[in-house]
């Protein structure tokens, strides 16, 4: 009698254990995922300062007028290249928000330059940030989507209980400003 | 948002589809055994150990390869080639911005011949995946509605579809070689000996043979209907944009031409190759419900 009680105790303790441990790797490969989202971010980011000095070189020429919005861009793509050396994500996607805006701006007066619109570099440097810019809005989903499914995992019994125990927390979703929502068209 | 994503338990369906593809090996091994069995009676019992032994090798070395090589063999016998990065930019950018959006590996990218509009997605698991699309495809889609069939593609890679479906065809490949052999030795075999037993067991065995293939397809195309609705939902939770998938779909239901492939790769595509055949032997479901569904989104 005694030994079947110690079985019965014995079998839930590792029924918890191995409870335990998934909930362990869950919670860590979910994290992982919202990790490597953030990194997909990230790397869109990068390529985007990156190309905005060719752009403002190809239409530095055509724009000789429009001097104040190409120091805006020059602007904020600093501001981006500072915060991507930082590590704080929310001050990135802002910058990176503040970039984009300023070269909306600039797509739209180029439609007051025919010359400049007939240039191929130009029109290559916009095809590729318009790129780049789709892959910021799906890789910004995916972290939301990671983020969502690992809040999911860690705020509904029971792993909301392994959650306390482990000591992980809700993770924060990234905002998307309402006029961003729908992807900024580039006119062509 | 959140709601439309907590409606389908992808895990769910991850570990089914794992499940099912080892299930079905499982099945045909159980499946080629009682063949041989079937045979080696109606032949000559003394054989079927024999029999037996090399029907097993036979079986194991044909879904070993044709395993590990259904990738290949699927895009060879559609004629596909690899997508070229230039040439192709539109159709890079879209399989891109669904490897992002899935958080899946970047597949290989290929592409088919044929005017029709239609895609497929084949490989073992997503880190070796591969999604092949029509020429017609790439000429008729926008970018929304390319994407939303890249989508599409690309939750039948996440969900491991493609897995079970690779499975599938090996198994559905594998029982149609063995039953035209069975249908034909029993043509030319030894037409001279008698006896009561050997008619009854010849009788199974061509019945065997020519149901086995059937009921196979009929499974196989009554699971595919399924899933298709299941990755046109993950499309959408990919592109967040139901209106792309429907485009592509109506577009689709515009043409009547239907392309020609290989029976075995048939369940991979996008939408029906053909269009003639409908009810069980349909792989996908009718576009119109599909539309309905996604509209309801």
């Amino acid at each position: 009698m005694i030994s079947l009680i110690l079985i019965i105790i014995g079998a839930v303790i590792l029924l918890l254990l191995i409870t335990a441990f998934g909930y362990f790797n869950r919670f860590t490969i979910l994290q992982n995922r919202i990790s490597n989202a953030f990194s997909q971010i990230d790397v869109q980011l990068k390529k985007r300062a990156d190309l905005v000095p060719n752009l403002v070189e190809s239409v530095r020429g055509y724009m000789r007028h429009e001097r104040e919005i190409i120091e805006k861009i020059s602007e904020a793509r600093k501001g981006l290249v500072s915060a991507n050396s930082s590590g704080d994500i929310v001050k990135k996607i802002k910058a990176g928000d503040a970039l984009q805006n300023a070269m909306s701006r600039l797509f739209a007066i180029s439609e007051n330059y025919p010359d400049l619109k007939a240039n191929q570099n130009f029109l290559q440097l916009q095809q590729e940030l318009a790129a780049i810019e789709d892959k910021i809005a799906y890789a910004r989903q995916f972290y939301n989507d990671s983020v969502l499914s690992y809040n999911n995992t860690c705020t509904t019994i029971p792993g909301a209980w392994f959650a306390s125990l482990f000591g992980k927390k809700a993770g924060k979703y990234l905002e998307i400003p309402e006029a961003e929502r729908e992807p900024v068209k580039v006119k062509f | 948002m959140a709601k439309g994503i907590e409606k389908i338990s992808f895990h769910d369906q991850i570990a089914r589809n794992k499940w099912r593809s080892f299930f079905l090996v499982i099945i045909v091994f159980i499946v080629l055994i009682a063949l041989g069995y079937v045979i080696s009676l109606a032949f000559d019992p003394g054989y079927f150990f024999i029999i037996m032994i090399i029907a097993t090798i036979i079986s194991l070395l044909y879904v070993m390869l044709t395993y590990y090589n259904s990738d290949k063999i699927a895009l060879a016998s559609v004629g596909a080639k690899k997508a070229d990065k230039i040439l192709h930019r539109n159709l890079y950018i879209a399989v891109e911005n669904m490897s992002i959006a899935s958080g899946l590996p970047m597949p290989q990218v290929y592409v088919m011949p044929g005017n029709q509009i239609n895609a497929f997605a084949t490989g073992h698991n997503p880190k070796n995946a591969v999604i092949c699309v029509t020429e017609g495809a790439l000429a008729k889609l926008n970018k929304q509605e390319l994407e939303g069939v890249i989508g599409h593609e690309m939750s039948h890679i996440a969900n491991y579809d493609i897995r079970y479906m690779t499975t599938v065809a090996v198994v559905v490949g594998a029982i149609s070689i063995i039953s035209q052999m069975v249908l034909r030795s029993m043509w030319y075999g030894n037409r001279d000996r008698e006896g009561k037993s050997n008619i009854i067991f010849l009788l199974i065995a061509i019945v065997f043979a020519i149901l086995a293939p059937i009921v196979v397809m009929l499974v196989q195309f009554a699971i595919s209907r399924k899933r298709e609705f299941m990755a046109d939902a993950g499309s959408v939770q990919f592109t967040r944009y139901p209106p792309g998938l429907i485009g592509a779909l109506k577009k689709i239901k515009g043409e009547y031409e239907p392309m020609k492939v290989p029976d075995a790769v048939k369940p991979l595509f996008f939408s029906d190759t053909s269009r003639k055949i409908s009810g069980l032997f349909q792989t996908h479901p009718p576009i119109d419900e599909r539309i309905k569904i996604l509209e309801a989104m």
